[in-house]
């Protein structure tokens, strides 16, 4: 596919729509003020408060503080006597929202252009399922089946329309090492190909070679770009080659996807050898690679710490967050690809079992999360300016016989 | 029926901890007892005579010559007892659906993960019986998780025999029930000829056509007779109930065929509370059938129904299983407990279905469920709360026995890390 005027692909509907819902909803809740009261309140950026006052107006968190924090007159009240307020969670690697089958285009084996946005179901019953678990906001990723996958999306677990729940159309580039873009490709032994299976690549190295193919193809259309246009030699726009570009400026982070300690460390190797940003997501085995993440300063997205097998064969163990946390690595606990039946504040009650302090574990699934998906501008944490994604708990939110009362985003009630 | 309480306390030994010479004195000093019959001490010895509680309390005084477990500022709890699990099975379910001669003797794997990991949480007594996927699965055993070998192991050597009523490998619901009535029929038949048989041959004895000294010795094809030990109440059935809609039947099989049941209920069967509550048979829900997430077919929404809630709401009592897979949280008995009690369970009620309720499902309540005098010494030392995510089973007796200590627990040390030898 080639199209020319760049500006044609990227200004699809979204934008003025998000505008438009903006306006809606700032118009329509502008005027209410809500004032959540008594509650233990953990803003996450902040220490705990006892008895603290959450004040929201127009979508956002105006103010946050102790009992005797000022409220406007006519504001309406939430009693939360008893109960904790945290931040709306925010699960940075997940596949909720689209269906199975449309995480994996199979065409191609490098598909950078694709985007998940694209395929975004907002009916899906497991985005109820997360709001359910107080998680409101999500990165949603393309799958593991190809070596590059295309582009994710960050979108809150509540909406009628994909444009409603977006916060990032454009969210990181999915690279994928291991086998599991490999896993089913077939050689071509002397055979016909017939069917998508006989693609390559069948190994580690042909994946490898995918991805580092892709970059060179990158550099190379960047250097063809400078010749002027009209000249035979431009071979024009390559919508694909043009988001590689972007993730080699460093405009898109690469989420390498690498749970065994040799991908990790060619997780490592590619991004240097390139020079792009990446994080390393579902890192299993990051505990044994935990000094070159620190030395190479990147973050890393760990999956589900209460399981105890991962793909790919690689070695769990309990102390790879308190490592992590350790060494100063970034890191966030996420649900991951493999997210059947999973609950963000469970994984994260597993890392406090596992021995992370609470209140890093709650940080790694709202404010660090946030971080590493870049929307720390916007969700997180209660903290005035930033929206009012927020979850009444009934009790400690990494307690497992804690649920979520009511969850409120941008300022309005969304509770399953 | 043999239990190993019959026998002399054989001496077990295991990979997992240098095994301590049994002792004839054992006292426990806890920070708190939780005996699991509601009562609570603190401060408080279980005192311990050749693998018996002989005495609990708080002004329980410690003999000279007792080998002390110090569990102060701990919890002990009695350890938990699984009234139905396929774990620890070298394959749980046979393809051939009617199996009723089969026994998990010759397929439970002592070496198997689910028993250390069994231990590690705190069980200490586990019905091993077939799963859910075969009509009449064969017969199950209770066992302890822990020694070499099944013998080691046995608690009771026949547990109950397995039925299910999920309608497997393509076939419908109908076949399903059609063909267990039709395995009880033929046990029904089977027995009627042997008594018609039997009548007869007495008969001609009576007569004098056959010596007098002779006896009548016919009996049925062996690989019937678990079915007709069924129907004669000899053993219990545990019967996998998948959904309400199975429950009809049920009472059917017990006023038609006047078979023991426990049934094993599965996720969908809280609409059938009220029928369950008149039947009045004993109840275990299957590990993954506590909490259930329901579909409406027209909207498509989903309501979490946490069936324990609604049969404790109906004065059920019931037990629960765990999973018997290592991917699942379902495998921690605190996780299972805390379930229940997030949806509104009161924690005793909890407790209790991981105690003294699957205790006296499987007929064991004199010996397991609780910390009282004359009981089987079965204890777990808690680090916390028994519903706490924090909270590590720090150490495991089995008869007064310790078999098993986190500082001693290689797995999980390497799991955190530790004694890594980097291979």
């Amino acid at each position: 596919m080639i199209i020319r005027n760049r500006t044609a692909l990227r200004s699809l509907p979204i934008a003025p729509a998000l505008a438009a819902l903006a306006l809606t909803l700032g118009l329509s809740a502008q005027d209410k003020v809500t004032v959540f009261r008594g509650a233990q309140v953990h803003p996450v950026a902040a220490a705990p408060i006892q008895n603290g006052v959450v004040v929201v107006a127009g979508g956002r968190i105006v103010a946050v503080g102790g009992a005797d924090t000022k409220v406007p007159d006519g504001a309406q009240v939430v009693d939360c006597t008893g109960k904790f307020l945290t931040p709306g969670l925010v699960d940075a690697g997940t596949t909720l929202g689209v269906d199975g089958q449309d995480l994996n285009e199979q065409g191609e084996e490098v598909t950078p252009h694709l985007r998940v946005v694209d395929a975004l179901d907002p009916k899906d019953p497991r985005l109820a399922r997360a709001r359910r678990g107080g998680v409101t906001t999500i990165q949603v990723n393309p799958g593991n089946r190809n070596v590059v996958g295309g582009l994710g999306a960050v979108i809150k677990t509540h909406g009628d329309t994909v444009a409603e729940m977006l916060v990032q159309d454009e969210s990181g580039l999915r690279l994928t090492m291991g086998s599991e873009p490999s896993s089913g490709n077939r050689a071509i032994r002397g055979g016909t190909p017939v069917g998508i299976y006989y693609r390559r690549p069948t190994t580690r190295m042909g994946v490898v070679w995918e991805a580092r193919k892709a970059f060179y193809d990158a550099m190379a259309y960047q250097e063809q770009k400078t010749v002027p246009e009209g000249d035979p030699e431009n071979t024009g726009y390559d919508p694909g080659m043009e988001v590689l570009v972007r993730a080699l400026r460093g405009e898109v982070t690469v989420r390498t996807t690498a749970r065994a300690e040799q991908d990790i460390r060619t997780a490592i190797r590619l991004a240097e050898e390139f020079g792009y940003k990446t994080m390393v997501e579902e890192a299993t085995e990051a505990w044994r690679v935990v000094d070159d993440l620190a030395a190479a300063g990147i973050p890393v997205l760990v999956a589900a710490p209460s399981q105890t097998a991962a793909p790919e064969g690689a070695d769990v163990r309990y102390h790879t967050l308190n490592l992590l946390a350790q060494k100063d690595v970034p890191f966030a606990i996420c649900t991951g690809a493999d997210n059947i039946g999973m609950s963000l504040a469970r994984e994260a009650m597993f890392a406090v079992r596992h021995g992370l302090p609470h209140d890093r574990a709650l940080r790694a699934v709202t404010l660090d999360a946030a971080r590493l998906i870049g929307v720390d501008d916007r969700v997180g944490a209660l903290a005035p300016g930033l929206e009012a994604d927020l979850v009444i708990w009934n009790g400690d939110p990494l307690s497992p016989t804690t649920k979520a009362e009511a969850v409120y985003i941008r300022g309005q009630e969304v509770t399953p | 029926m043999m239990t190993r309480f019959t026998r002399p306390l054989a001496l077990a030994v295991t990979a997992l901890v240098t095994p301590v010479a049994a002792q004839d004195l054992v006292a426990v000093r806890a920070g708190k007892v939780l005996t699991g019959t509601g009562a609570t001490m603190e401060n408080a010895v279980v005192l311990i005579e050749n693998g018996r509680i002989t005495a609990v309390g708080s002004d329980v005084e410690v003999p000279w010559n007792a080998k002390v477990v110090d569990a102060t500022g701990k919890i002990v709890a009695p350890t938990y007892v699984l009234a139905h699990t396929p774990g620890g099975l070298s394959g749980g379910n046979e393809m051939m659906q009617n199996v009723p001669f089969l026994t998990v003797q010759d397929s439970i794997d002592p070496s198997s993960l689910f028993f250390e990991e069994s231990l590690r949480n705190g069980i200490g007594t586990a019905h091993v019986i077939p799963g859910n996927a075969t009509l009449i699965g064969g017969q199950g055993m209770v066992v302890r998780p822990f020694g070499k070998t099944v013998e080691d192991m046995t608690v009771v050597d026949r547990g109950g025999i397995k039925l299910s009523l999920a309608s497997g490998r393509g076939a419908s619901r109908m076949a399903q029930m059609r063909k267990l009535r039709n395995a009880l029929d033929e046990a029904v038949r089977i027995r009627a000829d042997l008594a018609r048989k039997k009548e007869e041959f007495e008969a001609e004895k009576a007569a004098g056509a056959i010596p007098a000294d002779k006896e009548f010795e016919e009996k049925a094809d062996k690989l019937k007779q678990p079915i007709i030990d069924l129907l004669e109440q000899k053993i219990t059935g545990y019967l996998y109930v998948p959904s309400a809609a199975e429950v009809p039947e049920v009472a059917r099989m017990v006023e038609k065929y006047g078979v023991r049941l426990v049934l094993v209920l599965g996720p969908r069967c809280y609409k059938a509370a009220d029928q369950l509550r008149e039947l009045g048979l004993p109840i275990v829900l299957d590990e993954n059938a506590i909490e259930y997430t329901e579909r409406d077919a027209e909207t498509g929404e989903e309501t979490v129904v946490c069936q324990a809630k609604v049969l404790a709401d109906a004065g059920i009592e019931f037990a629960v299983g765990v999973s018997e897979s290592g991917r699942a949280a379902e495998r921690y008995p605190w996780w299972q407990m805390a379930t229940m009690v997030r949806h509104g369970v009161d924690p005793a009620t909890a407790m209790r279905a991981l105690t003294t309720v699957p205790a006296r499902i499987l007929g064991v309540d004199a010996q397991f469920g609780s910390i009282e005098v004359g009981k089987v010494a079965n204890l777990q030392v808690l680090t916390g709360s028994p519903l706490a995510a924090t909270t590590w089973v720090e150490t495991v007796l089995l008869e007064g026995e310790v078999v098993y200590e986190r500082s001693k627990d290689l797995r999980l040390q390497l799991l955190f890390g530790g004694s890594e030898g980097e291979k």
